[in-house]
């Protein structure tokens, strides 16, 4: 009788974990997501900073904001997309840091749920001879 | 798993259970098309990217256009285009510059560069992908085969480290097997051919000794130790006595005679025969041949009757008697001693094992069309 209650335990327990395990493995997945994007982002900004730079002192530029062009500073438009590229930098960096603290805590979940496997295997195993 | 001795038995579809294997090519198989579609859409930007630069090189040639200005989503209006030198050029992240149609045209080359990178990274990537599915086929269909993975270890301990690399390691010994089968094969192959032609060169050598002496110690290939001593055995009953040549050689030797009879200029006769000879084999014709001219002037047509080319020439003509012996014999030994004496067979032999194509090719190479009979024969057996 208190092998089937454990085993019960030990069953709810890896219920459990195991919907942690989806909830992490959640999170990886839209880590991965928005990293990709920032990293599109990243690119393009550098592509922008580059013609920036290539421009002349006097030329035009205009920023789009919502439907209409305004009109901007080159050094103003160059400091923004600078501050812009060091933002989407730093926010790769947290996302990176997040990523591998996510894989960790995914890793050893998983361990958890094989030994916990195990252990219901075995208890299946004495139940049955018993 | 089973224990052995000092090694385990694994089948490998235990390891990578052959649904499993396909699974996962399957899965690279999508990745390669997702990736292929990318692709696809990169090179269309590249496309239209290339399009536009000719529009905006184009356009400032005229001071203006007439165009159809598109309004709203479904009308258009005539208009006309004007200040034709000047674009307004989207950057990225919502920036706009203005800009001359040559700055323009600067900043689209710039960005079909950095597309063109980007086909040529997807490209590899895929390159990558279909040697990863290739690989997943091949084991699917190793563990579908039944393949088991041997192991010994050296220590005497088993590990269970190291089962990932089993996978890369298991194509060794598969392919070795089938090797060693092909191998055998052809060893077998190659000793039926070289024994057949050593007879024919024992053949010929008897033939040609008594008359080409200096000529053979020149061409015999000085590393073939039954050629030579074939030779030397031939030299010897020639030493003795010229009676001793085997019964077939005097056969031939008077049919052959009346064959010099009817045509004097023999070698300039064959190549005529043979139009469609190879250069290959008629280099070393012409070679043989000028011996043979020579000896002819020195000794007279009863000695030189034995030259290679004859058995090409009656095989050609088909004026050799039926019931002759020599017009089903010669061909062979006259393109193969030919081939001996100038060690184009001999060469190769160390390697065939290990490179059995080589010498079929050469072989493929050398017989023209005077003797295709009996050498498609030998292809045949090699194939």
């Amino acid at each position: 009788m208190s092998t089937s209650s454990a085993l019960r335990d030990l069953q709810r327990d890896l219920e459990n974990k195991a919907n942690d395990l989806s909830k992490l493995q959640k999170d990886i997945a839209k880590n991965h997501q928005v990293r990709k994007k920032y990293t599109i982002q990243l690119g393009e900004n550098e592509l922008v900073l580059k013609e920036l730079d290539l421009l002349n002192e006097d030329a035009n530029v205009y920023k789009l904001i919502g439907p209409v062009l305004v009109k901007q500073d080159l050094a103003e438009a160059n400091a923004n997309v600078r501050k812009r590229i060091d933002y989407i930098s730093a926010e790769l960096k947290r996302l990176d840091a997040t990523l591998q603290d996510l894989e960790e805590k995914q890793n050893s979940k998983r361990d958890m749920i094989l030994k916990l496997q195990q252990r219901i295997q075995s208890l299946q195993a004495g139940k049955a001879k018993a | 798993m089973e224990e052995g001795a000092n090694g385990t038995v694994t089948p490998l579809a235990s390891m990578f259970p052959a649904d499993e294997a396909q699974k996962a090519a399957g899965r690279v198989q999508d990745a390669i098309a997702e990736k292929r579609r990318e692709l696809d859409r990169v090179r269309g930007f590249a496309a239209d990217n290339a399009a536009l630069v000719n529009l905006v090189q184009k356009l400032p040639e005229e001071l203006h256009h007439d165009v159809m200005v598109p309004f709203g989503k479904a009308a258009f209006f005539p208009g006309r285009l004007i200040h034709t030198n000047e674009f307004t050029v989207l950057l990225g992240e919502g920036y706009y510059a203005e800009r001359t149609s040559k700055q323009t045209v600067e900043i689209l080359r710039r960005r079909g560069k950095a597309l063109e990178t980007h086909v040529d990274s997807l490209k590899s990537i895929i390159e990558d992908l279909k040697t990863e599915a290739s690989f997943f086929d091949k084991t699917a269909s190793e563990a579908a085969e039944g393949l088991v993975e041997i192991r010994e270890e050296l220590s005497g301990e088993e590990s269970d480290e190291g089962s990932s690399e089993l996978g890369q390691k298991e194509d060794g010994p598969s392919i070795s097997v089938e090797d060693k089968g092909k191998i055998l094969n052809e060893d077998e192959e190659y000793d039926r051919l070289m024994s057949k032609l050593d007879e024919l060169e024992k053949e010929e050598l008897a033939a040609e000794a008594a008359d080409n002496i200096e000529e053979e110690t020149n061409e015999v290939d000085p590393d073939v130790v039954s050629d030579q001593s074939s030779f030397h055995q031939n030299l010897k009953d020639l030493e003795g006595s010229h009676s001793c040549m085997p019964p077939s050689h005097s056969e031939r030797q008077a049919s052959n005679e009346e064959f010099l009879r009817q045509t004097r200029q023999q070698p300039a006769l064959v190549e005529k025969l043979n139009p469609g000879d190879f250069t290959i084999a008629s280099s070393q014709k012409d070679k043989t041949s000028h011996g043979n001219d020579l000896l002819w002037n020195l000794k007279g047509p009863d000695i030189a009757d034995k030259s290679p080319k004859l058995p090409a020439l009656e095989e050609n003509d088909h004026a050799g008697s039926s019931n002759n012996e020599v017009p089903i014999q010669p061909p062979k030994p006259k393109v193969d001693s030919l081939r001996a004496f100038t060690g184009s067979i001999i060469e190769h032999s160390p390697n065939l094992p290990i490179n059995p194509r080589e010498p079929s090719a050469t072989s493929s190479k050398v017989p023209g069309s005077q003797s295709s009979k009996p050498l498609s024969r030998f292809r045949m057996q090699r194939k």
